[in-house]
């Protein structure tokens, strides 16, 4: 009797890709073609965001929050704003969450239709890609008309929005809507009954309710393995209750039970897409006339937080990809947070998915990490493998790479690199 | 003298062919632009990409062994030697008894070279790419392997100068056998499009090359004047292999003397090929996507392989009654 042997390879997939969008790497350990396990390395995409933060006082993070991320910037400013808000006890005109309400679900509209692109392509099938991205052109251009922007679009400040919807806006908005009435069932067709998509995404890459659940996955990662969460509906966001929010599930959309594969997760995304369009609708119809912005100006309002900062803030917000995170502590007399850090919806959807990705093919490996939409642009350390012993990077390590870098390249260099504050904690923890 | 003027025209032939097949690839990038509402890039697009191919600095990896710098040009020179055994609109040049033989080895043996060179780089994805290459190559071969015997069976049954030759498919052809081959070729049809959406890795077959999963598989360790040369083998292999569906279904040809028919001929086999090819691989690889490899060998199998079988006896039945 021969034992059986067992071949298994691994292989390194990225950082660079021509599958991933981002800078991210995973170490697939293959048997031929299936997946024996996948591990996750992170780290390629650091910033040091809330380094830079340290730096800043409130209305500044602001643009910086903006930036963590180009397809979620709206989402990660109106959380950081909500996180302030509740630190501070600042009161929002009802009208400004309307507005809030609408910018986020445009923001909605453009990140779906991209991810299901993505998709689209990462399996071969650039028909879908193309044809996606030229629908979601549309939004864009509404995005574009009333804040200015094509992405970061800088219309939240803290205490109410920086531009009104005027009627000009509204009539762009409905035209949009109805555009969208036209397209979305197309798009719907090919997601749902396409025989590509359907052999393709259909009982692959399946996260379990049980995985999913001890994963932590937020967002329509988790509502597509049949975990009932949507942070707009069990947080009671803002006006979103009064407008009818309601987790969307696969069930609702393919008329089946949650399986949890690929295909229920972008099953969810069309669904969100025809449901962002009834809530923009709804939050034109309800909007009630008054004032944008608690605060007129924004000197005010750095001098009123400067006094009314102090202590903690949560805020919790469904971005596209799932319930986002920031928290935000004050201190009385500080310009600026002592501490502020997000939790992005992609770093327990990304252990979710490395976990369910086993045992499928590897074919399956990158259309599995576009259906979580992944978006890596969370502050990370650096790794770095210098004679086979691995650094980690902290903060300050990097400040001071980059300012022998940055003498190198300008000997001339005037200023005083010293960091002005204490900097972040975390950097003298490790 | 006679082999002097059949080298002649192999030569012309290899220039006609690779000038030929790159102006389809363009011709084949732009319709698929047009149809994703894109405006996609000037027709003559695969020349200037093959020309800077050339001209740019070869990179070899400090894996790969000798094969892996042989391996293109043997392709290249399998698929010119295949050329000459091709139906272009006329018998082939070296047109003997029982050549479709030899055609289907030097076709089967263009891609093994690519697997050994590939093999031979060291890297592992293009390890995965060239035993996917290989899955594809198997499953994909006994369809239309046994289409074209029966297809030529049947034809030797009506008197043929070289039974089993390329050159019978434009003596007489499957439709002169009566109606049961009528049903049984478009059975055939469903089966040779199918086997030539594979030979050329085009929608669901997209797999030994898939961009997005294995970088390019076969290609990945190539650059510069050996990935030109296998782009121009490949996109020859394209035309030569669409030719043979052309001959096996559709040979009508006219029946023009001397040179000029030769021409004639060659012009209007280019123009079928250009219609088949359009068919099978912008069509094909705009409203489909990429399977899995395990689907896509099932597909060949169950499907593919079993509509071969099913057309090769109603037509057997055909012939024989």
């Amino acid at each position: 009797m021969t034992k059986k042997v067992e071949y298994w390879v691994k292989i390194p997939f990225g950082p660079i890709h021509p599958g991933l969008e981002e800078p991210e790497k995973f170490i697939l350990t293959l048997d031929g073609e299936r997946i024996v396990s996948v591990d996750v390395k992170l780290g390629y995409n650091l910033r040091g965001i809330q380094w830079i933060a340290m730096r800043r006082n409130y209305v500044q993070i602001m643009y910086l929050a903006e930036r963590i991320c180009g397809i979620c910037s709206f989402s990660h400013n109106h959380t950081y704003v909500r996180a302030v808000e509740e630190m501070a006890g600042i009161e929002v005109p009802e009208r400004a969450e309307y507005i809030r309400v609408i910018i986020g679900e445009l923001e909605r509209i453009h990140s779906h239709l991209l991810n299901l692109g993505v998709v689209g392509h990462d399996i071969g099938y650039d028909t879908v890609l193309h044809l996606t991205w030229l629908a979601r052109e549309k939004v864009m251009d509404v995005l574009e008309a009333i804040t200015g922007n094509r992405v970061n679009y800088s219309m939240m400040t803290i205490g109410g929005v920086r531009r009104d919807i005027e009627e000009k806006h509204k009539r762009l908005l409905l035209e949009m809507i109805k555009y969208y009435r036209e397209v979305l069932p197309q798009i719907e067709d090919v997601f749902l009954h396409d025989s590509t998509i359907e052999a393709r995404l259909r009982d692959s890459a399946i996260i379990p309710r049980k995985l999913a659940i001890e994963m932590g996955a937020v967002g329509p990662t988790g509502r597509g393995s049949g975990v009932k969460d949507d942070a707009r509906w069990s947080e009671r966001l803002g006006v979103y209750p009064d407008l009818g929010i309601k987790p969307v599930m696969p069930e609702d959309v393919t008329g089946e039970k949650a399986r949890g594969d690929i295909y229920d997760r972008m099953a969810v995304r069309i669904g969100e897409l025809w449901q962002s369009l009834e809530l923009i609708e709804h939050a034109l119809d309800q909007m009630p006339e008054g004032k944008i912005k608690t605060f007129p100006k924004d000197n005010v309002l750095v001098a009123k937080l400067k006094i009314l900062g102090d202590g903690e803030g949560i805020g919790r917000y469904e971005a596209p990809r799932g319930e986002l995170v920031h928290y935000v502590k004050g201190k009385k007399g500080r310009d600026g947070p002592v501490r502020w850090k997000m939790r992005e919806p992609t770093f327990p959807n990304i252990f979710a998915i490395a976990k369910g990705l086993e045992g499928n093919q590897l074919a399956d490996v990158v259309v599995g990490i576009a259906s979580i939409d992944p978006c890596l642009s969370c502050t990370d350390r650096v790794a770095v493998i210098k004679d086979g012993k691995k650094f980690i990077l902290t903060e300050k390590d990097l400040l001071r790479l980059s300012i022998k870098k940055t003498r190198e390249i300008n000997p001339d260099i005037k200023g005083d690199p010293t960091p002005a504050g204490v900097g972040c904690s975390r950097g003298v923890l490790l | 003298m006679k082999l002097i003027y059949a080298i002649l025209g192999l030569v012309a032939l290899y220039i006609y062919v690779s000038i030929m097949s790159l102006l389809f690839a363009g011709i084949d990038r732009k319709l698929v632009a047009r149809m994703q509402r894109r405006i996609g890039p000037p027709i003559l697009q695969p020349f200037y990409d093959f020309l800077k191919l050339v001209s740019k600095e070869t990179i070899i990896p400090n894996t790969a062994n000798f094969m892996f710098r042989a391996a293109p040009l043997l392709m290249l020179a399998t698929t010119i030697a295949l050329l000459a055994y091709t139906p272009l609109g006329f018998a082939p040049i070296f047109a003997t008894k029982g050549d479709i033989i030899v055609f289907i080895y030097l076709l089967t043996l263009a891609d093994f070279f690519l697997v050994v060179g590939v093999m031979s780089s060291g890297s592992p994805y293009g390890r995965i790419g060239a035993s996917r290459e290989v899955a594809m190559l198997v499953s994909r071969e006994p369809a239309m392997m046994l289409g074209v015997f029966t297809v030529m069976w049947g034809i030797s049954k009506l008197g043929v100068q070289k039974p089993f030759s390329l050159s019978s498919l434009y003596e007489h052809n499957i439709w002169e056998l009566g109606p049961m081959a009528w049903v049984a070729g478009a059975i055939l049809i469903y089966v040779f499009m199918a086997w030539l959406a594979s030979e050329i890795e085009a929608g669901f077959f997209n797999i030994p090359e898939a961009e997005q999963e294995i970088a390019e598989g076969t290609l990945v360790e190539y650059s510069g004047r050996y990935l030109a040369i296998i782009k121009l083998a490949e996109s020859m292999k394209e035309f030569i292999a669409a030719s043979l569906v052309v001959a096996v279904l559709f040979p009508w040809q006219l029946d023009m003397p001397g040179i000029q028919g030769y021409i004639a001929n060659l012009l209007i086999h280019t123009l079928k090929v250009f219609i088949v090819l359009f068919v099978a691989k912008t069509i094909f690889r705009t409203v489909t996507g990429r399977l899995k490899i395990s689907q896509a060998v099932n597909l060949l199998w169950t499907r593919v392989f079993a509509a071969s079988v099913i057309g090769a006896l109603i037509l057997a039945m055909g012939v024989s009654l």
